[in-house]
């Protein structure tokens, strides 16, 4: 069966998604990242092989995320791409008439502004990460509930108390206080919510126009709470797709199958052998200059596979000899 | 002979050769901070507050480099160069501001400029300055005339010829700046053109801004700039948009980025810091005057002291998509 693998490395999870020759979603999977996106990917080629069947041919393999150089060179990617147009790509797919797509992560978030099936603008969220999902459950964490119990909890408030949500550290310090005065939980997390939607509409969807369909996805499309305080904010429906956590690495093999398309040439894929494949990372201190820019390198055996992270082009890409 | 340093930082891009030609023409030696890196980001950065914005901490770091280097310190208080259109106040009191955080620095010559005093009042300002270099006014006012000669010939390269600053500083001074070049010279600019807008002091520090004029030649496109317009284009576009100006400079951010976005390049990327007042409300006029338009795709780009370069270069990347596949998508439709 002709294949196309695309690999979404992000800062919180890892996601794999295999689409066959008419872009069919054949199997996907989505674990966290823990700080480890070598291992993770090599995790996640493990689990994924005995849910392709026998017959599988990887035609192209795509890697996106903010990792995505770094995984590109562990699975031989013949395409590395920028997470923002693979989901475009993806929701577009999907959703050929969306106008506004929501993406929140794990560490940042993005909204893509789509007219007539292009990509005419679009945000991420600059210097800094509040309302993204790692705060979610951060504050999840403090509060002794799973992810999944804070985002049904949200749904059962009746009077949302008002949280500050310019800034996570105000946000949490609101939180406590207003737990403090004898506020009920599923008030205080459903007010905080909307306060992230409306941080998120305010930063990221500044001067944005926002029209629908609006489709929203990434791993905080999963709390049903967020859900609802967008659909509040917005007025509108906003859709959450299927496999809307997946969207990034769909959109990667979307990409990959339209770019191989046009070539003769086979997918310089490493196949799935490298799951058992030894890499090892290191950095180092480059003197040449005054910046002395952290250069880091992944090797195998001894043997330098990629450097990265210099300021100019001394160390960049794969040494040749 | 005494030496003048100059940092290579916020106004050194738009007036280097004029600085240079008048303390060469009165008899001094001029000395240039090398090229920003990490430690002078560091070493200015922690001589104030965190809340100071990104150029000045460079700035501080280039005076810190110089310090030991030269005689004097150079250090000009630009407060306004069209009248009734006043500086940043990090502009108005650099030489103050520096003289407070750095007082191991060289005794700083600092000038007033403002032209809303009337001529006299400048006059009298070069006057005072030069005569540190010598007691004849004559001199004085040949190095002037000598030095906005040079200015002149500087402001023509940059319009007439499309250089950039570096390029026409190069070209002028016959030394080659201090810049990393790549081998095999730049790949033809053949995928489109972006234009760039914002202050000379990002667009050309490759340090803070991770060499954005080279990653974009490298994708294929030519990159225009600010410094590529004339004074009189770039003025009425920025009286087209908003009127009157009132910020100094600001032409390089508003007036630069409504002609280019009426010129038909295929983007416009803006580039900023971090808590800049000024351009967070013209960066955002130009935005919304590319919503309006919609002809062509506009980003802008915030610079900060993050040392890792992902981020940046995401954007663009996306960025580059959007235009190409933009592109891609009217081609179709055509046929």
């Amino acid at each position: 069966m002709e294949t196309y693998l695309g690999i979404d490395v992000g800062s919180v999870t890892t996601k794999l998604a295999v689409l066959d020759g008419n872009d069919e979603l054949v199997t996907y999977i989505y674990l966290p990242t823990q700080g480890k996106p070598i291992e993770m990917v090599q995790q996640c080629l493990k689990q994924i092989k005995p849910q392709l069947p026998e017959d599988v041919n990887i035609r192209g393999v795509a890697t996106t995320g903010s990792a995505r150089y770094l995984a590109g060179v562990i699975v031989g990617a013949d395409l590395v791409k920028n997470e923002i147009t693979s989901h475009a790509v993806a929701t577009l797919q999907y959703v050929p008439q969306v106008q506004t797509i929501i993406e929140i992560g794990g560490q940042d978030s993005k909204i893509i502004i789509v007219r007539d099936g292009v990509v005419t603008d679009f945000g991420m969220n600059t210097v800094c990460a509040a309302g993204t999902g790692s705060f979610l459950d951060h504050q999840a964490l403090r509060l002794n509930m799973s992810i999944e119990e804070f985002a049904r909890r949200a749904l059962d408030s009746n009077t949302p108390v008002r949280i500050a949500g310019r800034c996570t550290v105000f946000a949490e310090s609101d939180m406590v206080h207003k737990q403090q005065m004898g506020h009920r939980i599923e008030d205080i997390i459903y007010g905080l919510c909307q306060a992230l939607v409306r941080n998120y509409l305010n930063n990221v969807g500044l001067g944005k126009e926002i029209k629908p369909p609006i489709v929203f996805q990434g791993g905080v499309a999963f709390n049903q709470g967020i859900v609802k305080a967008l659909q509040e904010e917005l007025g509108t429906e906003v859709i959450v797709l299927p496999h809307h956590e997946v969207m990034g690495a769909i959109g990667a093999a979307l990409l990959v199958h339209e770019g191989m398309a046009g070539s003769n040439n086979g997918s310089q894929f490493k196949g799935f052998g490298v799951s058992e494949v030894k890499y090892h990372t290191s950095s180092f201190e480059c003197k040449a200059c005054p910046n002395h820019c952290e250069i880091a390198q992944l090797s195998v055996g001894g043997q330098a596979l990629a450097r990265w992270g210099g300021r100019c082009d001394l160390w960049e890409g794969s040494p040749t000899s | 002979m005494t030496k003048i340093g100059i940092p290579r930082a916020l106004l050194y891009y738009q007036y280097y050769p004029m600085w240079k030609t008048f303390f060469e023409e009165l008899g001094a030696e001029v000395v240039v901070s090398p090229p920003t890196t990490q430690v002078m980001l560091s070493s200015g950065a922690s001589r104030v507050v965190a809340d100071t914005c990104l150029p000045v901490k460079v700035f501080l770091g280039h005076v810190l480099c110089l310090v030991g280097e030269c005689d004097f310190m150079f250090i000009p208080a630009i407060r306004s160069v069209k009248r009734k259109i006043y500086n940043c106040s990090k502009l108005l009191g650099l030489p103050d501001m520096t003289k407070a955080v750095i007082p191991e620095s060289p005794p700083i010559l600092d000038i007033d400029i403002d032209v809303n005093k009337g001529r006299r009042d400048l006059y009298q300002a070069i006057y005072q300055l030069g005569r540190r270099f010598t007691w004849s006014p004559f001199k004085v006012r040949q190095a002037s005339l000598a030095a906005w000669q040079a200015h002149l010939n500087y402001q023509q390269l940059m319009s007439r010829y499309g250089l950039t600053p570096p390029q026409a500083i190069e070209r002028i001074s016959g030394t080659p700046e201090a810049e990393p070049k790549t081998p095999s010279g730049n790949p033809t600019p053949n995928l489109g053109t972006i234009a760039l807008i914002g202050h000379p002091y990002l667009l050309y520090d490759e340090h803070i801004n991770y060499r954005l004029v080279h990653w974009l030649e490298q994708a294929h496109y030519k990159v225009l700039t600010p410094e590529m317009l004339t004074a009189e284009e770039l003025e009425s576009a920025t009286a087209r948009l908003v009127g009157r100006a009132r910020w100094t400079y600001e032409d390089d951010v508003v007036g630069a980025g409504e002609h280019y976005l009426e010129s038909g390049v295929d983007g416009v990327i803006g580039i900023m810091t971090f808590g800049c007042g000024p351009d967070s409300l013209m960066m955002d006029m130009v935005r919304r005057r590319a919503a309006k338009l919609r002809a062509t795709a506009f980003m802008s780009l915030t610079l900060e002291e993050h040392t890792a370069k992902t981020g940046v270069v995401t954007r663009l990347e996306a960025f580059l998509d959007m235009i190409s596949r933009r592109k891609r998508r009217q081609a179709e439709v055509c046929v």
